[in-house]
């Protein structure tokens, strides 16, 4: 788990996370599908690719006091199967901020990459921090 | 798999029942340990009034549904968009039903548009959204 070194204040567009680099080890292929109740088909699912990009987003800032994270929605594109044991590079960031009154919401984005710098996946995902 | 790729071609739902020590394991296994998801007494004292599923976990069972349907073409050139309506609690039981919405042709190559939705056992609305998946000229 990503320690929590980011102000809220500090997430503005265009602030790039530090980069998070993932072992697909078929342990953790393994507790994903537990977690979601899956026999699985042999390769890395992507859902459990984009969880860790996210996890690696959400994880490492502190909302501010008083306020909850909420996700609101999620895009999210494939280009590419990872086979168990695969190494990814994730690299994320603040499209966008917004202030309505006591709700602010986030739209951060990610790309996933491999080793060979080619595109695992991309997305979008919207969170929502109501006071 | 789905035999036949036609407009309103119903796919297979995932049924799938809520439990904390789900939510737990998925917390471990994804790394986001949100309070929201995984502390009950942080979660009653916050509007949610309890611990909620995360919304990725959701979309996993979203992901096996259309994995039963196009196999590896969702899983290696899949695309999604989902908005989450309401949150899924422990205790829910939650039925995810999809259907392809329409065929479409671009650039010679074939692509199932879907539409899906996540309802918990009162039929209350959690997840909405749509997926795409190529169907011809796929990677193998």
């Amino acid at each position: 788990m990503p320690v929590k070194t980011i102000s809220y204040e500090e997430l503005i567009p265009g602030y790039k996370f530090p980069p998070a680099t993932y072992e697909l080890s078929a342990s953790l292929v393994s507790k994903y599908l537990k977690a979601v109740d899956s026999a699985g088909d042999g390769f890395v699912p992507p859902l459990a690719i984009a969880a860790c990009a996210i996890a690696a987003m959400t994880g490492s800032f502190s909302p501010p006091a008083g306020t909850i994270v909420i996700h609101a929605s999620q895009e999210l594109e494939f280009f590419k199967l990872m086979p168990i044991g695969a190494t990814i590079e994730c690299h994320t960031g603040v499209a966008q901020k917004i202030t309505r009154g006591k709700m602010s919401v986030l739209i951060l984005e990610l790309e996933v990459f491999d080793k060979d710098k080619e595109k695992v996946q991309s997305g979008r995902a919207t969170i929502a921090l109501p006071t | 798999m789905l035999t036949e790729i036609q407009e309103g071609e119903a796919l297979n739902s995932v049924v799938k029942h809520i439990t904390q020590e789900k939510i737990n394991l998925y917390a471990e296994a994804s790394g986001d340990f949100n309070p929201i998801h995984v502390d009950e007494s942080f979660a009653t004292t916050t509007p949610l009034g309890g611990t909620i599923a995360h919304g990725m976990l959701n979309l996993a069972y979203v992901s096996e549904m259309m994995t039963s349907a196009f196999g590896r073409s969702w899983l290696s050139e899949g695309k999604l968009r989902a908005k989450f309506k309401e949150p899924a609690r422990p205790g829910d039981t939650l039925t995810i039903n999809g259907k392809i919405s329409c065929v479409e042709q671009k650039d010679d190559v074939s692509y199932a548009n879907c539409i899906f939705e996540c309802r918990n056992q009162k039929g209350e609305t959690i997840v909405t959204g749509e997926t795409i998946v190529k169907l011809s000229g796929d990677k193998e």
